[in-house]
């Protein structure tokens, strides 16, 4: 397990990272923690002819707090984040998501950009970006342009970054006390891929009624997927036990047939996309004072 | 001459033991914990070249073409090596049953995902990696079987087509009125199970570096070997050499449980150093190839299993029939783990008869190798569900039903149906100690309001016995020759009164280096820290198995006090002469030779060796003035196998009670230990320490058997776990702590009254687990008959009740 | 063959020079080019956790990291904990009076871990020490007494520091 031969080149800019990847045209992988690409290299199921490596890529490490916002540079690693107490009171959610990752052996290297731009279905955070709306910034031989978390995750490790293309900033929405969350995992071992898991954002209107309602499912698609009739189901409704119950029902029922694998069968991973689902909103509805047992 | 071997502490020459029986710190652990300790990895040999191993991606194929000039001219590549060069230099693998094993390399057929096809030596593994990707092989895939059933049907592909039939060994074995009991029986239970494939996994793989010597064709290997003497008479076998000619040195290694594998790619490594003129050749197996294609997989089990139990709760019968998917050679000696449980067949009860119908099948699927335990584990999974299902049908409480059953303390030693004599034991004091432990009633209250609450929560009560110092006599039925298993030690006190202690096994984590010193100590009277412990190869130690089969703490322990007490007749016999008395008269003593009573009549161990190796003047003529010995320790009474496989086998019979209480989540039925308590009775714990850390190691082993572990193969034959995101080791997390009780009830028959120890836990800890596990889903109406009871599983049993 | 890549970098408080193909790993360089044996190889893919070493700090997987990448890095190993005047570190103390190892092969890599943890947090509690532990596997021990050695050596750390 050693990995074949490629170049190898650590820019100081993001230009000089685009200049890069268009003279290797496809051939050169960027890499940020390794986290994700190192495995891969090592079993050579990735063989670059370049990897670009962005450690000294200036102004890609920072948490800001820009208009009710938090920019977040693509090369922060997740250990800077989970520790940021501007994440902590600000976008609990992200970190919710942060501190289910791995082990800070694994946080200590993986970055905020790595996460985004390896788009693994069964990962936390493309889940949690698109629960969040988040959007990402992403600069190219065109110049700049920003996405929606929504529209970044196109198939199976597979995002809009276009050849040439380099994730600079995912942007978040700071939250206070009228925005509920809830973030709920299951994996075969702690820190492990989860095999099914929920991120759901929530808020209520003047009379107390669910309003817009947002879940974002990981591990049963190759994206991640936003159960919309479930959404609409809650939206309105007045938070409860049997809502999250009947919640849950519905997103097993409405997600299409998810992938199949050693640990869980497309079945199974239905049935805890329903479940995690229901955790998480009732999660969501307990942050904004409703009444439901931990055990909803 | 006889040597007496003391049979208790209390025997030793000393006031008060100061280290055997003692919390003792191990001398191994200072160079671990600093990295200096060398593994196989970090030995480097001048010109040492890299092997890497191209490996056949088809469970079962034809090799079309295969084309490794392009890797032979790559730069940095020294050696390659392929089917062919194994044909015209190597024999087939040993294998138990014998004649199932295949060359190292295949040549005209692939019969298992992972099997080598060509391998190459470079200067380094990276480039030797980058060179299999120039070697070209065709491939006309075969149709493939990976299920044993399958494979016995008539029109099933054949593994090894010259054999004629998959089935490599089938077998009844009848002991006792087994028709009779249970035509005779109140109630008869049957069922049947399934123990998925699951393995050793140890952290580090397996590793060698090889070097022949063309000139004087000799071989020497150093590798991370846990059996060095057993290793190298396989390599000898393999290659045709004289067995004096093949030399193993044992590194230091991290682990091994019996799931070290390695024969292949040592002999490739071999090949690679007789085709480089020599030079080292060093193979280090990578995760994955150990997962896809080491001896990484055990026991793939088929069971049915009938119980015929009286009115009274008194089991009297026992049916085992297993089909064990052994993969497509015997090069693993698996089968071996399918006969152990010969030597507990019934446990811990007074079962008087009982039948074992074994086959042992070829699928094409990796050959499955031994894995701690050896076997009986899953025996002790289908034997106390077993009881279980009795007990919960004649509603008696399960650890009454056991204690009902158990093989009481004045029947020892005891004879079970299937041969072995256990040595000595207290299971109702082991059954009550842990039941103490883990307020068993009141767990049961418990249990009983969680069900009002809906919660699905069971208790499991499990027991097993742990053969312990395995004897090659129980591995007769499937082919294994032999009696014995000697283990030896050399003691040596130099000229200053220092002692050596020099064995044939590497250090693997048990701690016997610790071990072989503290007797040492206590023997002679001599701080621990004084004592050395060398560890020599193959063509320089006394004969030596090493660790396995729970044996080596007792083995070591016998063959060091042998060792001792030869040195101490001799030094007698020399002080005798110089305090001008009889031999017989001179006691040794905390570390003085002298006699009773006669204070001014003493000797430091010192100054006596210092006379035998410094003052010949003083030495009677003819007198060995060596203050050394060598002995060679081999368990006492082992029988031949009669024609229904019985034999006095394993010497000892540890055994445990587990106590384990488990949550199900409903929604998701992940399984969650909520409470583990476990008593056990090993005799005499030589360094309790270790003997605590073996059965926390083996606890959580046996966890990650029962609900984790587990390699997984599609239907045809692919093996669809290879990386350790799909095979899942336990970590810290899935661990919850134990809270532990010993019973001491030593062993008559051995050293200073110690069991085997070292496999431990895993023997109970999967059955009790599942236990558990049934006990919670018996008021669903369902049952968990498959191991690991992984999440998935068990979701699907519960939702299988409500539709 | 591609062309070799200068770094420099600081082992154990040793700075080094090197010439580095960019595929190697951290810790194959690590072994093979400074010798520094201690740190061990499980898996090579990110899992086990037997590769952990200190880079600027943080506790991170040797073998997911190329070497090139720790160029200006300054790192530590098992080899920088402790030992190399003959005394050993707190952590190593722990686990030997606890028993935290058996083959041993996998304890270079915790003790990193728990070095990183009880830098930051002291006095950690249990779920704290399992967040970190978690990213370590052991077949051997069953961890309870590495869990043990870790209050342990928070213990003396604590009274070494009082």
């Amino acid at each position: 397990m050693k990995p074949a031969p490629f170049e190898y080149l650590a820019p100081t800019s993001v230009g000089e990272a685009i200049a890069a990847l268009q003279e290797f045209d496809g051939e050169a992988k960027i890499l940020a923690g390794g986290q994700s690409l190192m495995p891969m290299l090592n079993m050579r199921l990735a063989r670059p002819g370049l990897v670009v490596d962005l450690r000294r890529v200036a102004d890609l490490d920072y948490i800001d707090e820009r208009g009710g916002r938090l920019a977040i540079g693509a090369m922060t690693t997740k250990r800077t984040v989970e520790r940021s107490a501007a994440v902590q009171t600000g976008q609990p959610l992200l970190h919710a998501a942060t501190v289910s990752i791995g082990h800070p052996q694994i946080r200590n290297r993986g970055t905020v950009g790595g996460s985004m731009a390896q788009a693994d279905p069964a990962a936390e955070y493309p889940a949690m970006a698109v629960a969040l709306q988040a959007t990402l910034k992403v600069v190219g031989p065109g110049g700049e342009r920003t996405l929606d978390a929504e529209d970044f995750f196109v198939t199976y490790l597979t995002t809009a970054l276009e050849p040439g293309e380099v994730l600079t900033e995912l942007n978040v929405p700071v939250f206070d006390t009228k925005n509920g969350w809830g973030f709920s995992e299951i994996a075969r071992r702690h820190g492990d891929f989860a095999m099914a898991g929920a991120a759901v954002t929530l808020t209520l209107d003047d009379s107390g009624c669910c309003a817009e309602p947002r879940i974002a499912l990981f591990g049963v698609g190759a994206t991640p997927v936003r159960p919309r009739t479930t959404e609409d189901s809650i939206r309105g409704q007045r938070p409860s036990e049997a809502l999250c119950q009947a919640a849950g029902k519905q997103v097993s029922e409405e997600i299409d047939e998810p992938l199949s694998d050693v640990h869980a069968s497309a079945d199974y991973r239905r049935n805890l996309a329903g479940v995690m689902a229901r955790r998480a909103l009732a999660d969501a509805m307990r942050r904004l004072g409703a009444d439901i047992a931990s055990t909803a | 001459m006889t040597v007496e071997i003391p049979k208790s502490i209390e025997e030793l020459p000393t006031s008060e033991a100061r280290w055997v029986g003692k919390r003792t710190r191990r001398k191994e652990d200072a160079a671990l914990l600093t990295g200096r300790t060398r593994f196989i990895e970090d030995l480097v040999l001048p010109g040492m070249l890299h092997c890497a191993i191209l490996r056949s991606p088809f469970p079962h194929a034809r090799i079309a073409k295969l084309d490794t000039s392009e890797a032979s001219a790559q730069a940095g590549v020294v050696a390659v090596v392929t089917g062919e060069d194994a044909l015209r230099w190597s024999q087939p693998a040993a294998s138990a049953p014998e004649g199932w094993g295949t060359h190292c390399i295949a040549s005209e057929l692939v019969r298992f995902v992972g099997e080598p096809v060509a391998a190459v030596a470079a200067t380094s593994r990276y480039v030797a990696e980058d060179a299999l990707e120039r070697i070209i092989v065709d491939y006309e895939p075969l149709e493939a079987v990976g299920d044993p059933f399958a494979a016995m049907e008539a029109e099933s592909p054949l593994v090894i087509a010259e054999k004629g039939t998959n089935v490599m060994m089938q077998r009844l074995f009848t002991w006792g009125e087994v028709d009779q009991a249970f035509a005779d029986a109140a109630h008869v239970f049957t069922e049947k199970f399934r123990w998925n494939r699951l393995g050793a996994n140890p952290t580090e793989t397996f590793g060698a570096v090889c070097e022949w010597d063309p000139m004087n064709l000799e071989l020497t290997v150093h590798g991370s070997i846990q059996a060095p003497s057993f290793f190298a008479l396989g390599r000898a076998a393999t290659f045709g050499l004289p067995s004096n000619k093949v030399n193993v040195k044992s590194q230091a290694h991290g682990g091994s449980f019996g799931g070290k594998g390695g024969t292949r790619g040592t002999d490739i490594a071999c090949m690679l150093s007789r085709k480089a003129g020599g030079r080292p050749v060093k193979w280090i197996e990578d995760r994955m190839e150990y997962l896809t294609s080491g001896g990484s997989q055990a026991w793939d089990r088929h069971y049915e299993v009938s119980l015929a139990v009286a009115g009274d709760g008194q089991v009297t019968g026992l049916r085992v029939k297993l089909v064990d998917d052994q993969g497509a050679t015997g090069e693993g000696y698996a089968a071996i783990s399918a006969a152990k449980p010969l030597a507990a067949f019934t446990g811990p009860y007074t079962i008087p008869v009982a039948e074992y119908d074994l086959t042992l099948v070829a699928t094409n699927k990796l050959p499955a190798f031994p894995y701690r335990g050896f076997g009986p584990p899953p025996h002790f999974f289908v034997l106390e569900q077993m009881m279980d299902i009795a007990a919960r049908s004649l509603e008696i409480d399960p650890a009454e039903f056991r204690r009902r059953n158990f093989i009481q303390p004045d029947q020892f030693p005891f004879t079970i149906p299937s041969g072995n004599e256990y040595d000595s034991g207290n299971y109702e004091e082991v059954l009550d100690q842990a039941l103490s432990l883990a307020g068993y009633q009141e767990l049961r209250r418990e249990q009983a309001e969680a069900r009002e609450a809906g919660r699905i929560v069971g208790i499991g009560v499990a027991s097993a016995v742990e053969p312990g110092v395995f004897d090659w006599n129980a591995y007769r039925s499937v082919g294994v020759p032999g009696i014995g298993v000697p283990e030896g030690a050399t003691v040596s006190i130099d000229i200053l009164g220092m002692i050596t202690v020099r064995v044939g096994f590497s250090l693997e984590g048990q701690g016997q280096y610790t071990l072989a010193s503290q007797l040492v100590a206590d023997y002679f009277g001599t701080d621990i820290d004084a004592v050395r412990v060398v560890q020599l190869d193959t063509q320089s130690a006394p004969p030596s198995f090493g660790p396995g089969g729970s044996r080596l703490g007792v083995a070591i322990t016998g063959a060091v006090l042998g060792a001792c007490e030869r040195i101490r007749e001799k030094m007698c016999a020399v002080t005798a002469v110089l305090m001008q008395t009889e031999p017989d008269q001179i006691k040794l003593r905390d570390g003085k030779f002298g006699i009773p009573g006669v204070p001014e009549a003493s000797m430091t161990v010192a100054e006596v060796a210092g006379t035998m190796l410094a003052r010949s003047d003083l030495l009677p003529p003819g007198v060995d003035p060596r203050p050394e010995a060598t002995h060679v320790w081999t368990a006492a009474g082992r029988t031949e196998p009669d024609e229904q496989g019985r034999a006095k086998s394993y010497l000892t019979a540890a055994q445990a009670v587990h106590v384990v209480m488990v949550e199900i989540d409903r929604d998701t039925g992940f399984v969650e230990i909520l409470k583990y308590c476990l008593a056990d009775d090993c005799g005499t714990r030589l360094n309790p320490m270790v003997v605590q850390g073996q059965t926390e190691g083996s606890v959580a082993q046996g966890i990650g058997a029962a609900l984790f572990e587990e390699y997984v193969y599609d239907a045809d034959a692919q093996p669809l776990t290879a990386t350790f995101m799909d095979y899942l080791i336990p970590t810290i997390n899935e661990i919850p702590p134990t809270e532990k009780a010993e019973v001491v009830t030593p062993s008559p028959f051995t050293p200073l009254g110690a069991k085997g120890c070292g496999e431990g836990a895993i023997h109970t800890t999967p059955a009790a687990v599942m236990c558990a596990v049934n006990d919670a889903l018996a008021p669903l109406g369902t049952m968990a008959r498959e191991v690991p009871a992984a999440p998935n599983r068990v979701w699907n049993l519960i939702r299988a009740t409500q539709s | 063959m591609t062309a070799l890549v200068q770094i420099q970098l600081t082992v154990n408080g040793t700075s080094h020079e090197a010439h580095v193909e960019p595929r190697t790993t951290l810790a194959d360089f690590l072994r093979s080019q400074l010798a520094l044996t201690g740190t061990h190889l499980g898996c090579e893919h990110g899992v086990c956790g037997i590769c952990t070493i200190l880079v600027d700090g943080r506790a991170v997987r040797s073998c997911l990291m190329l070497a090139v990448q720790a160029d200006g890095s300054e790192i530590m190993t098992v080899e920088g904990l402790g030992g190399a005047d003959g005394k050993l570190h707190p952590i190593q103390e722990a686990f030997i009076e606890e028993h935290g190892l058996q083959c041993g092969f996998c304890t270079p890599g915790f003790l990193i871990a728990i070095y990183e943890l009880l830098k930051d947090n002291p006095s950690p509690d249990d779920a704290e020490i399992l967040d970190v532990l978690g990213g370590q596997i052991c077949r051997c021990t069953g961890y309870q007494s590495i869990l043990r050695a870790v209050h342990s050596a928070a213990a003396k750390l604590g009274a070494a520091g009082a």
